[in-house]
């Protein structure tokens, strides 16, 4: 129990943390209007023709907005890139300015103010996948300040955190007790959860004489002096 | 003496805190044993066959002829619904406009669509047939289709799904479910034996159990768990002050 003991606490607290905390509210989704507005098809000239003749390598060819303007966004070789569907302009990468705009765009409080923006091009923060780099980070001055990131290149929101995501996340490192890649297959766990395992069976059996009424009886026909543990 | 002294410092009776310890170890040491057996099945389990996809394969996109695509203004003047996004995929080698009416925040959330045959612009219904077809495109087995039906949610082997699926079971050993969506035509996913029973103890994990009148979620976000995670905190602490009363006391020594 002495060397367990403590992970069993640990285990306790951050399961305890992780099912009373909804999971919803953890991902940020009430962070983002989802009130997405209409393409309005008469001001798309540009085609997905004209598209694939000027960009034959072209994948995942997707038509949508950027803010209010219908845009074409698709992969060239391994790299999205965003076409106006207007005109057929390549779409400049989105600068600090606009990534500030979309960040608001997305969120759910229209009065809020931007603590900070910062562009990631490599080393992503623990939070963020590296398969959305390049992004930009945007900082919310709000409560539990959240943080959007707009992909320079598609100007699109991948992700959104907060701290009761950040606490959420190190909860469950400490829950599978695996600080780096948070897998549940880590030894560390094994050797963890087989011991707790082998104690909680003890445990079991110590429940059964402390508790059961026929062994109580006999105790105090035996011994009417304080047993040694104390209770 | 020196134990009534320090008794008097701390704000709790140890007492009670040993009580209060033996009658929680009473009301939460089935489903700690649970969360443990469960637990360190994860830890054992493998991985990869957990996920369902032994028989899945992925589909290789043959090229589009853009001369041949129909006018995208054509084909979004079918449909009078709300225009969220049009992309362009394939289904089966051929290529379609995917437009999305309707979209949840992520893929399994709500979400309602049109599939426009991209070259000749007519709308595509994704009947019986094609669902077949494009289960057997994501599947590398060499069983035969044995059953095909549209469900609704809940699904069993999908449990946060909100949309409409076909599920069509192949006759395999491990009798392998390849879902559909029924609007897009989009690959699911695979679900497999393997997962059913990793499953099993997610559902066992989450205290995620089908109650009186209500099914598993697939969450672990539910009544029952919070309040037993609450007594395991203070059946942990408890236990964790008692562990350290009897180091104090000097009762752990290596012999």
């Amino acid at each position: 129990m002495l060397f367990i003991g403590l992970q069993f606490v640990v285990w306790s607290v951050s399961g305890a943390y992780m099912v009373i905390m909804d999971i919803d509210y953890i991902h940020g989704d009430s962070l983002v209007t989802n009130e997405k507005q209409n393409i309005v098809p008469e001001q798309v000239k540009y085609s997905f023709t004209d598209l694939l003749t000027r960009y034959p390598q072209a994948e995942n060819i997707e038509l949508g907005l950027l803010l209010t303007k219908p845009v074409y966004r698709f992969d060239l070789k391994k790299q999205k890139r965003m076409v106006s569907a207007g005109d057929g302009q390549q779409l400049p990468k989105i600068n600090i300015a606009m990534a500030i705009k979309l960040a608001k765009h997305h969120y759910a409080n229209r009065q809020v103010e931007i603590s900070k923006a910062q562009l990631i091009t490599e080393k992503p923060p623990r939070e963020l996948s590296a398969r959305y780099l390049p992004v930009w980070r945007i900082d919310f001055d709000d409560f539990s300040s959240p943080s959007f990131y707009i992909s320079v290149n598609s100007g699109q929101l991948v992700t959104k955190r907060h701290s009761f995501w950040r606490i959420f996340d190190w909860m469950f490192a400490f829950h599978v007790m695996d600080y780096i890649d948070e897998e549940a297959d880590n030894r560390l766990l094994l050797i963890a959860s087989t011991l707790a395992l082998l104690a909680s069976i003890f445990g079991l059996v110590l429940t059964y004489f402390r508790l059961a009424p026929k062994y109580n009886k006999k105790q105090n026909h035996q011994l009417n002096k304080p047993n040694k543990a104390g209770c | 003496m020196r134990e009534a002294k320090k008794k008097t410092t701390l704000p709790f009776k140890l007492s009670t805190i040993k009580l209060l310890h033996k009658w929680l170890s009473l009301l939460v040491f089935i489903q700690l044993f649970i969360w443990l057996g469960s637990g360190l099945f994860f830890n054992l389990m493998d991985h990869s066959k957990a996920r369902g996809n032994q028989h899945r394969q992925s589909i290789v996109p043959v090229a589009i002829d853009a001369q041949r695509l129909s006018d995208i203004n054509t084909s979004l003047s079918i449909t009078s619904e709300p225009l969220k996004e049009v992309s362009l995929v394939q289904r089966l080698g051929h290529p379609y406009y995917l437009i999305t009416h309707d979209k949840g925040l992520y893929r399994h959330f709500k979400s309602h669509f049109s599939l426009v045959d991209a070259y000749s612009g007519v709308i595509k219904i994704i009947d019986n047939e094609m669902a077949a077809a494009l289960a057997k495109e994501s599947y590398s087995g060499s069983a035969e289709i044995s059953h095909l039906k549209k469900v609704e949610p809940p699904i069993e082997d999908f449990l946060k799904e909100k949309n409409i699926l076909w599920q069509v079971d192949f006759d395999d050993e491990l009798n392998t479910s390849v879902y559909i969506n029924a609007s897009s035509g989009r690959l699911v996913g695979h679900s497999n034996d393997d997962k059913r029973f990793a499953d099993f103890f997610f559902m066992l994990h989450f205290m995620d159990y089908p109650l009186t009148g209500n099914a598993s979620v697939g969450g672990f976000n539910n009544w029952q768990i919070i309040f037993f995670a609450l007594l395991t905190v203070v059946f942990c602490l408890t236990g964790l002050i008692w562990t350290l009363e009897l180091l104090i006391k000097g009762r752990y020594k290596i012999k």
